[in-house]
């Protein structure tokens, strides 16, 4: 087996500079406004899976360091609304996934409680859901009524040549070259959501750092030949 | 970008560096839920990290803090606590240890400074609720005590009652006056239970000058805590000091509340909220936009205001949307800007108003089969809520006369005209079907 003589391989920091816009400008520079004025109640921001949801919270949570909170309450279902305790004692709360818990009784009151206490001091809800505040699925029509107050925006997916600059901007901040056509190879052979695309380029950048060698179409054939099965769901088409 | 990130800076403290290095090391969602919002304050060699809440304490430490204590070197000894910087550490028995000297203050009100008389837009949905509040304002504890505030989400009931505690503490800035949502109320009293000062509890509940209560309706089935209100109540009452408390709906209505309470809530004077008429809506719109300072066209406010009906809260969001998209693309906001910025929005409007789920809502709310709704039958029980839904249709949709007559069991167009004419005619004449159709309209519409 063969093995990095140093662990130099970087993580990609969900920061927004990271966040390739097209289409979600006016989003971005809000979130940012938002982030660094805390002047608004927040914004509801929903969308398809693999759309940087998750990526602009945790943007938000970077640029505002210990007075965020970030919770992805898909993974909190089972542990109960406590915790979402103590979350308003801190002035930006993002709230990944919400519709996973809407319709469930006791987290919505916690969520109510929790709104009323943050927008009530002037703290910021960033929610992100699948759909609108209206078609989440919320049976507590007085928390439903508190989320449409926050601006919606709706996450627009890229166009094929967004999510090729998209990848190229993610491997530049990697410091590593990806040519137009080695990305747009990968577009046209592999699953094209961001998620998969940014963990193919997880795996390149693995194996280009231990090959010693650049992001072209040959080498990349090569791995993903050699790879074919070791990143889920991916299969040569 | 460096290995350890964007925290690692010259100046950096060595939590600054522990928290750089974990962010190297953990995965983002990982570093986010469970580190970020740590806050650090050095206390000597006791570095006390502040968590949200026990959930976050337990699994720092059951995950986390040998990492930290490591990270650390031996130079500060870390501690776990539950609280944050603004409001001090919390111990095991939810005590609150200021980490500053607290400012002296009388008491936290919690009102919101903007939500006054003035930024309140009157239209004739909220004009006697208005009036009975400046009543109030001007004449505490005795014009009208309790004022009660009743009506559907989103509609100005929070607005209105913090204008009646902001004009007291304008009049009398020492007066005691305190606003809270109700489920606050039944959390200060089971904190209190449990942390035997439950005397403190009634003692600050009742020597308040003025005592605001928001969504009343979430007392229902806490016996326990009706009770405690109930004495609360009393006892502000017999002193002559002012209630007020909004709920949605009428007093008479809320199950799961005591009869006493509500015998007691209609003491002084219950007045009703309504949905703003469109009129309002375009005023409301327009006082928001001045207040950010904007200059709101009418014509996109009569917009908005005719495709958002839900509630003023929806209204505020969707202007947020419109003015947010205006500042960051350097446009002018005019009707077309506008209908593009809330595309999205609107799509969903759309989509919960369909001709269909009109249907489906009005069948439901007059209990009849939707099949009958369809049909040729022309017996009154079934023609009223045809007529009615068609109106719905034609007022929430976008779709022609023909289209609605199609919809309804392949009905001529003429058909829908007269049916949408007669409910107009028996709105104004029959309160029973101006409060079905109004009672609908906010059902559709959110």
């Amino acid at each position: 087996m063969s093995q990095l003589a140093l662990p130099l391989q970087l993580q990609d920091h969900a920061v927004f500079e990271s966040f390739w816009p097209a289409g979600n400008d006016a989003l971005v520079a809000y979130l940012i406004e938002l982030s660094d004025t805390g002047n608004g109640p927040g914004c509801w921001i929903w969308g398809a899976p693999a759309t940087g949801k998750t990526h602009l919270l945790q943007a938000v949570c970077d640029r505002t360091g210990d007075r965020s909170a970030y919770l992805p309450l898909g993974r909190f279902v089972e542990a109960g609304p406590e915790v979402l305790d103590g979350l308003e004692t801190r002035q930006f709360i993002c709230l990944d996934d919400i519709d996973t818990i809407a319709g469930e009784p006791e987290w919505e009151r916690s969520l109510f409680e929790l709104c009323n206490q943050v927008l009530d001091s002037g703290g910021v809800l960033i929610i992100s859901a699948s759909a609108s505040p209206r078609e989440s699925g919320f049976g507590l029509k007085d928390l439903e009524s508190r989320f449409t107050r926050l601006p919606p925006f709706h996450v627009q997916p890229l166009a094929d040549s967004d999510r090729v600059r998209a990848l190229q901007l993610r491997a530049s901040m990697r410091g590593l070259d990806l040519p137009v056509e080695t990305a747009n190879y990968l577009l046209t052979r592999r699953k094209r959501d961001m998620a998969s695309l940014y963990a193919l380029l997880d795996r390149l950048d693995l194996e280009s750092l231990k090959a010693q060698r650049r992001l072209t179409i040959p080498f990349v054939k090569t791995v993903l030949v050699l790879r074919q099965g070791d990143i889920d769901g991916f299969s040569e088409s | 970008m460096t290995v350890e990130g964007p925290l690692l800076q010259a100046e950096a403290t060595p939590w600054d560096r522990c928290v750089g290095a974990l962010q190297a090391e953990l995965a983002e969602q990982e570093f986010n839920t469970w580190i970020r919002p740590l806050q650090a304050v050095e206390n000597g060699r006791v570095l006390r990290l502040l968590a949200p809440n026990l959930f976050v304490v337990k699994w720092v430490q059951r995950h986390y803090l040998e990492k930290i204590s490591e990270l650390l070197k031996g130079r500060l000894d870390p501690v776990l606590e539950v609280g944050s910087r603004q409001t001090g550490a919390v111990d095991g028995t939810g005590a609150t240890r200021q980490l500053r000297p607290a400012r002296v203050e009388p008491i936290a009100s919690r009102l919101n400074p903007t939500f006054t008389f003035a930024t309140f837009v009157e239209g004739k949905s909220n004009q006697l609720a208005r009036a009975a509040a400046c009543q109030v304002a001007e004449n505490p504890g005795t014009s009208y005590n309790p004022l009660f505030i009743y009506g559907g989400v989103g509609l100005g009931k929070t607005h209105l009652m913090q204008a009646v505690g902001n004009a007291l503490l304008a009049n009398n800035p020492s007066a005691r006056v305190s606003y809270l949502h109700s489920e606050r109320f039944v959390g200060d009293m089971v904190r209190g239970l449990q942390h035997n000062t439950i005397s403190e509890f009634k003692r600050f509940y009742r020597s308040l000058d003025a005592l605001l209560i928001d969504d009343i309706q979430f007392f229902a089935g806490k016996e326990r805590s009706q009770e405690e209100f109930f004495h609360t109540f009393n006892a502000l009452l017999e002193g002559h000091r002012q209630i007020i408390l909004t709920c949605d709906r009428y007093p008479k209505e809320v199950t799961g509340l005591e009869e006493r309470l509500k015998s007691r809530f209609g003491w002084g004077l219950t007045v009703s909220i309504e949905p703003p008429e469109l009129e309002t809506s375009v005023a409301i719109l327009m006082s928001k936009a001045a207040i950010e300072g904007l200059e709101l066209p009418e014509e996109v406010a009569f917009f908005i205001a005719k495709r958002i009906r839900s509630n003023v809260r929806e209204l505020e969001g969707a202007l947020r949307r419109v003015m947010a998209t205006s500042l960051f693309t350097g446009q002018a906001i005019d009707l077309a800007f506008a209908k593009t910025a809330l595309k999205d929005l609107l799509a969903v409007q759309d989509r919960l108003v369909s001709i269909e789920n009109i249907q489906k809502t009005v069948a439901e709310y007059f209990k009849i089969r939707l099949a009958d709704l369809l049909s040729k039958t022309r017996s009154r029980s079934i023609a009223r809520p045809r007529q009615i839904a068609m109106s719905l249709a034609k007022e929430l949709t976008n779709h022609s006369l023909p289209e609605i007559g199609a919809a309804f069991g392949g009905r001529d167009h003429t058909t829908v005209l007269h049916g949408c004419r007669r409910i107009t005619m028996l709105r104004n004449t029959e309160k029973r079907i101006d409060d079905d159709y109004r009672n609908l309209l906010r059902t559709l519409t959110g």
